[in-house]
């Protein structure tokens, strides 16, 4: 009886308060052989922050959404807003998505395609849907030295607690958050938090951090939800290879 | 993990299934499926197995057995369907969606549940379904968008059985249809809190060969501040007209 | 147990292959290899490897000089990496042979039809997947993932026993399903779409391919590699490709980004013509 109700009041809890799970002791999270929150499986954000990240109302063809910054405001210093208002008047050729680029960290993590998670002790690995996009966290070492700029930076994990914490350097300045020309210098560096809160739900959080662009850092935030059908994969999307197929050597029937 | 399969087996030897205890109940014991609910699938692309198109990502389909059981004339007429989607699919013209194409367009839906009636909010183009339990469905001949749903509870599933359909809605983007002899049964059954399974039974002598199944989880929406927002589908429309074409 | 006899004719092949990018190389030791076990009991072969063969021209190893910095052994011209057919060829159907002839002339500067999607960053199939660049095996619980360096594509192989996905599903570097051997990996691989080539010679096959591999390692530092190619549309009969996989011993070593679609300029032009 006493434990029914233990477990109740865990679900209940791990739920309303995802920032206040004790490190180890919710017993819901699958765990690795060393103890760790195991994040393995198939992963996809709900949100609509691909098309905005700050609130919206509905388009056609793009769903309202509540956005996902906190404050509900980006910190653009006033050249930036400048840009950034420009990149949205000139987004249907200017965002890097219409050209099937690498999308960047963190908007590949809501792009609204699965992932999956592969987690060994050494490192976690992200495969994405999206133009097979990878993301390679290697644990407890450092990032290279750069200068580097890569699309989807450098990420180096460790765990606090059940917490993932992704520190992410060494980006391009080619890439945007979302559709509305949200945008980013060389200079970015996001530190991402994974929580999990029970065992089909991670509690995803970005601090985003650009002196060149930004007066200060600022967060996002959203869960992420494990699929759940049965035999779900990853499949593929290769964008930049639609409607260019070869035919030349196609059988004939 | 293994610590979780102990706790699980404990609760299982107490007498009572570990997920049921841990699905909310209303006053009258009912599994409580209020809240914000969204497939997430790409069902409303293709309802079959797929691989991706622009804009339109793979699946694996929600069919089971993968296989519509059309009849030739209708196979024919879907074929024809998706040969001239862009053109035909009724949300193009932001026409009501039908069941259970509403359930799963990719836009979250809101269940208010009281006892004798449950009602479903869609976002999309704000689709209203009102399940009345445990009364009879009116007498017919009536053609109506989202047709016309009863609903009783076997044990923790809600069992919705829907007719008065017209023949205008499809199923998906590519151009899976029905007639208006169609006869809809939905099951939705919690597996635990944030979670549902969604099982479709479809029959339609007019158009498939047998009754077919489709089935899906579907996911409580726990972002937060979490609401339904709107889709008028239809003044976009008007305000593209307005403007002129492109 | 796997015995490396079989594998002779592909380690002479292998040993005799000289070339700037390729390590030295030991032969097979004659005692069979046991690799240590991973947590969940598969043989623990990951680790970062460079495969030892040709990308230019599976069929022909002189045509290697043309992509990299490669000394072919002279004894060894016209040297195939396909031991079945004995003749080292492709065994097209005769249509199929027809359409891939022109190639041959134009590999040097070929028409757009003819530029090898490989070079347009697009994914590389099976087996090109692991007869490219760099790649790294890892085994998470239940697969055997490869990632692969070359514009960032990666294959997820369940060992789990689960079923291929419905075939109407067609993906460029196909669904691949394990089991293990032995030591051996034996990967099918089906769903293939019909977009990929084998190498840069239009080695084409159609959405019917299916690919079976063998992974064996014989060594620490070595696995060797072999792949039957099955396509009644193109094919008269399957064939085997076989090449082997070398180590990187490289302490500390990471595989990094390679970021292909952004950096293709002819890419970008395609994909901004009239009508997209």
């Amino acid at each position: 009886m006493i434990l029914r109700s233990v477990c109740v009041l865990v679900a209940v809890a791990t739920l309303a308060i995802p920032s206040a799970v004790v490190a180890g002791q919710n017993p819901q999270i699958p765990r690795a052989a060393d103890g760790k929150p195991d994040l393995s499986g198939v992963w996809q954000a709900a949100t609509t922050a691909n098309w905005n990240l700050l609130p919206h109302a509905a388009e056609k063809d793009v769903p309202a959404g509540l956005g996902v910054v906190e404050g509900n405001e980006i910190p653009y210093n006033a050249a930036a807003a400048a840009q950034q208002r420009q990149n949205f008047a000139n987004r249907a050729q200017a965002d890097p998505e219409t050209r099937c680029f690498l999308p960047g960290v963190p908007r590949i993590m809501y792009m609204p395609f699965p992932f999956q998670i592969f987690q060994t002790p050494g490192h976690i690995a992200m495969a994405f849907e999206y133009v097979h996009a990878v993301r390679r966290i290697f644990l407890n070492t450092p990032h290279p030295e750069g200068p580097i700029e890569w699309w989807m930076g450098d990420s180096r994990g460790r765990w606090e607690g059940d917490t993932l914490v992704v520190d992410v350097v060494h980006f391009t300045n080619q890439t945007w958050f979302d559709r509305t020309g949200n945008f980013h210098s060389e200079g970015l560096h996001v530190v991402e938090r994974y929580t999990p809160i029970g065992p089909n739900h991670i509690h995803y959080e970005a601090t985003i951090e650009d002196p060149n662009v930004f007066t200060r850092p600022w967060k996002i935030s959203f869960p992420l939800y494990r699929r759940l059908e049965k035999g779900i994969r990853v499949l593929d999307y290769e964008c930049y290879a639609f409607g260019l197929e070869r035919t030349w050597y196609k059988p004939t029937e | 993990m293994r610590r979780a399969v102990i706790i699980a087996v404990a609760l299982v030897t107490l007498g009572a299934p570990a997920a049921a205890q841990s699905i909310g109940r209303t006053p009258d014991g009912r599994p409580d499926l209020s809240g914000i609910w969204q497939a997430i699938n790409t069902a409303g692309v293709n309802i079959l197995p797929h691989h991706a198109e622009p804009d339109m990502p793979a699946g694996l389909g929600v069919v089971e057995g993968n296989e519509i059981p059309y009849n030739p004339s209708a196979a024919a007429k879907q074929r024809e369907n998706y040969a001239n989607r862009a053109k035909l699919d009724p949300v193009n013209k932001c026409f009501l969606p039908g069941v259970p194409r509403a359930t799963y367009m990719g836009f979250p839906f809101q269940i208010v549940q009281t006892p004798n009636q449950v009602t479903i909010l869609y976002e999309y183009a704000h689709t209203v379904r009102n399940v009345f339990m445990n009364s009879p469905h009116p007498k017919g001949p009536i053609e109506w968008w989202m047709g016309d749903s009863r609903g009783r509870w076997e044990g923790d599933t809600l069992v919705v059985d829907v007719v008065h359909f017209n023949d205008q809605t499809w199923f998906d983007r590519a151009g899976n249809h029905h007639s208006e002899a169609l006869h809809v049964v939905e099951r939705y059954t919690p597996i635990d809190r944030d979670h549902l399974s969604y099982e479709v039974t479809i029959e339609d002598p007019k158009v498939f060969t047998r009754s077919w199944k489709m089935s899906m989880p579907l996911y409580r929406r726990i972002d937060r501040n979490m609401q339904i927002l709107e889709y008028e589908c239809a003044a976009f429309e008007e305000a593209f007209n307005l403007a002129g074409p492109r | 147990m796997i015995r490396c006899r079989p594998f002779l004719p592909v380690l002479a092949l292998g040993s005799l292959l000289a070339g700037a990018a390729v390590d030295a190389q030991q032969e097979a030791p004659a005692v069979p290899y046991t690799p240590p076990r991973t947590p969940d009991g598969q043989p623990d072969i990951q680790g970062i490897y460079n495969p030892v063969g040709t990308f230019y021209n599976i069929e022909d190893l002189e045509y290697q000089s043309l992509y990299q910095q490669f000394k072919p052994n002279p004894a060894m011209r016209g040297r195939s990496l396909i031991i079945d057919p004995p003749d080292g060829k492709i065994p097209f159907q005769p249509w199929a042979a027809e359409k891939r002839k022109p190639i041959y002339e134009l590999h040097l500067d070929p028409p757009p039809d003819w530029v090898d999607p490989n070079a347009q960053c697009w994914p590389q199939g099976v087996p090109r997947h692991v007869n490219n660049r760099e790649f790294e095996i890892f085994q998470p619980p239940g697969h055997v993932v490869i990632f692969n360096l070359a514009h960032h594509t990666y294959r997820v192989i369940p060992v789990d026993g689960s079923p291929h996905i419905p075939g109407n599903i067609k993906l460029w570097v196909g669904d691949s399903r394990g089991r293990w051997e032995g030591n051996t990996l034996v990967v099918d691989v089906t769903n293939n779409n019909d977009q990929t080539w084998f190498d840069v010679m239009a080695s084409f096959h159609s959405d019917e391919l299916r690919v079976t591999e063998h992974f064996t390692p014989v060594s620490r530092d070595r696995i060797e590699y072999r792949a039957v190619m099955t396509d009644p549309k193109v094919y008269t009969r399957p064939w085997t490709f076989a090449i082997h996989f070398n180590r990187n011993k490289e302490p500390g070593v990471e595989v990094w980004e390679e970021a292909c679609v952004e950096a293709n300029r002819k890419n970008i032009d395609l994909l901004e013509r009239p009508g997209r």
